[in-house]
């Protein structure tokens, strides 16, 4: 009996470490993807993170937020950390809605998504061109910020698949609690 | 929910987002210096970047190819109009040769200044990400002699500006950007101005000269080049060509429309000017004036 619960143990850390390594990879493949060529193109980094994050726990939604906030400082050029700060407070958000609040559902990620990439290009325009006051500064919002934002909602639907699919695999499910209820004393 | 507000989870979180908040400050303070981790990091990435770039280069030709097909087609077609019309006009033989002379001297630029020092070519590995002046990274850093604002050039004309500086790569901000000013002048009406980049010019992958006086003789094709004041640039290399020429908002100046004679898109390598004869020369200007402040 304790045999099998020490292999079960070594099978579930074992499926752990994959589950990450598999992570590790989407996240690299998702950076190359980011930094390749010179057209507009989606902040994959974005949906991956909160996909990963709507499957973990929140010390872990930290890391991964940090993570990929910094794969983005580096990819687009900004000072690091900006990014990190925002994906880290994004994913630990993430991790405690689907902790207590949402289900495994492709429409949950993508409206969270939405807010995120909305939020990071907002901030992203204001603090890099916005608070200059160029002028025509509004076309960059219409012509990169808002094709970006939109661009990178859509992918988390591409996201989303393969996220479930390593966590499923990979016997990581989450439990959900209910919140204590107040007690009432007469 | 409220357990986790009051849980040691939610203090280490606060603390790794004021570790992450002191690391955005640090990196705002290194003033364009690249902090070395990130340098290690890109010199491990570098190798991914360039080979996933050089596949999405060759899609992205590729698609355009097929896209532009219909351009093609007009352009092919205008052009064969051009060159009846070039047929008839050969009587103005002597006015063409002229034209061509003076381009072939502006194309001889790089052999006349002898005293560039220029480093090795230098391999672009990635473009930053939704950048809309079209920033990009070279494999070349500190450690082939490359310092922080020094020119990037093609051999067909100015690039930018080397704005971030690490060990082995570096950041190159393009003339297209509003964050760089060049003192240029035209090549034969002599007018003077600033070139900058502005945010609907770059749209069009065009930047701005302005200041120029409101009667110029500025036109259409006309070369513009650097006019090596300001010490940040060599004098009398290429930026590009004339568009258009209109008045400012203002009415009291005019400025030019810019083609970069570089084609800042569909770069795939460049050269960084490392010294050339009066390199900063305005900083050792404004040394002696703050001096004589004093």
């Amino acid at each position: 009996m304790l045999t099998g619960s020490k292999s079960q143990e070594r099978r579930h850390v074992l499926l752990q470490i994959v589950q990450w390594v598999l992570f590790a990879l989407l996240i690299a493949v998702c950076f190359l993807l980011e930094t390749a060529g010179s057209f507009l193109k989606p902040l994959l980094l974005i949906p991956l993170a909160l996909c990963i994050a709507s499957h973990c726990g929140e010390i872990q939604a930290t890391a991964v937020g940090m993570i990929a906030g910094f794969l983005i400082d580096l990819g687009c050029g900004r000072f690091l950390g900006s990014n990190a700060v925002l994906l880290v407070i994004f994913c630990v958000a993430v991790s405690l809605l689907y902790r207590y609040y949402l289900r495994q559902k492709l429409l949950n990620i993508v409206l969270l998504t939405a807010v995120c990439a909305f939020a990071q290009g907002y901030l992203d325009y204001m603090f890099c061109y916005g608070i200059w006051g160029l002028a025509d500064v509004g076309l960059l919002y219409r012509h990169v910020t808002l094709p970006v934002s939109l661009m990178t909602t859509a992918s988390s639907v591409l996201l989303y698949f393969p996220v479930g699919l390593i966590a499923r695999k990979c016997g990581n499910r989450r439990t959900y609690e209910l919140e204590k209820m107040p007690e009432y004393r007469d | 929910m409220g357990d986790f507000f009051r849980s040691v989870k939610f203090r280490v979180i606060l603390c790794i987002l004021a570790l992450l908040v002191g690391v955005m400050i640090y990196a705002v303070s290194m003033g364009g210096y690249t902090i070395s981790t990130v340098g290690i990091f890109n010199t491990v990435a570098a190798p991914f970047q360039r080979a996933s770039n050089a596949i999405s280069t060759r899609v992205e030709h590729a698609l355009q190819v097929y896209g532009d097909a219909e351009d093609t087609f007009e352009e092919n077609r205008a052009l064969r109009r051009e060159v009846a019309e070039l047929h008839t006009q050969l009587s103005g033989y002597e006015d063409t040769r002229q034209e061509l002379e003076e381009l072939q001297a502006f194309m001889g630029i790089k052999e006349r200044h002898e005293d560039y020092t220029l480093s090795a070519p230098c391999e672009v590995i990635g473009f930053v990400t939704n950048d809309p002046y079209g920033a990009f990274m070279i494999d070349g850093g500190e450690e082939d002699g490359i310092h922080l604002y020094d020119p990037v050039v093609t051999e067909l004309g100015l690039v930018g500006i080397v704005s971030e500086l690490g060990a082995q790569t570096s950041t190159v901000t393009t003339i297209l950007s509003p964050d760089l000013n060049i003192a240029a002048c035209s090549s034969s009406a002599g007018d003077r101005g600033v070139l900058t980049g502005t945010v609907a010019l770059s749209q069009e992958g065009l930047c701005k000269l302005q200041y120029l006086s409101r009667d110029t003789k500025m036109k259409k094709e006309q070369v513009i080049l650097t006019t090596g004041e300001n010490g940040l640039f060599p004098r009398g290399y290429v930026i590009g060509y004339v568009k258009d020429v209109q008045p400012d908002d203002s009415g009291m100046t005019a400025y030019a429309a810019v083609e970069p004679a570089a084609d800042l898109s569909g770069m795939a390598k460049v050269v960084v000017i490392t010294d050339f004869a009066g390199k900063g020369r305005l900083t050792e200007k404004e040394a002696q004036t703050d001096a004589d402040g004093q």
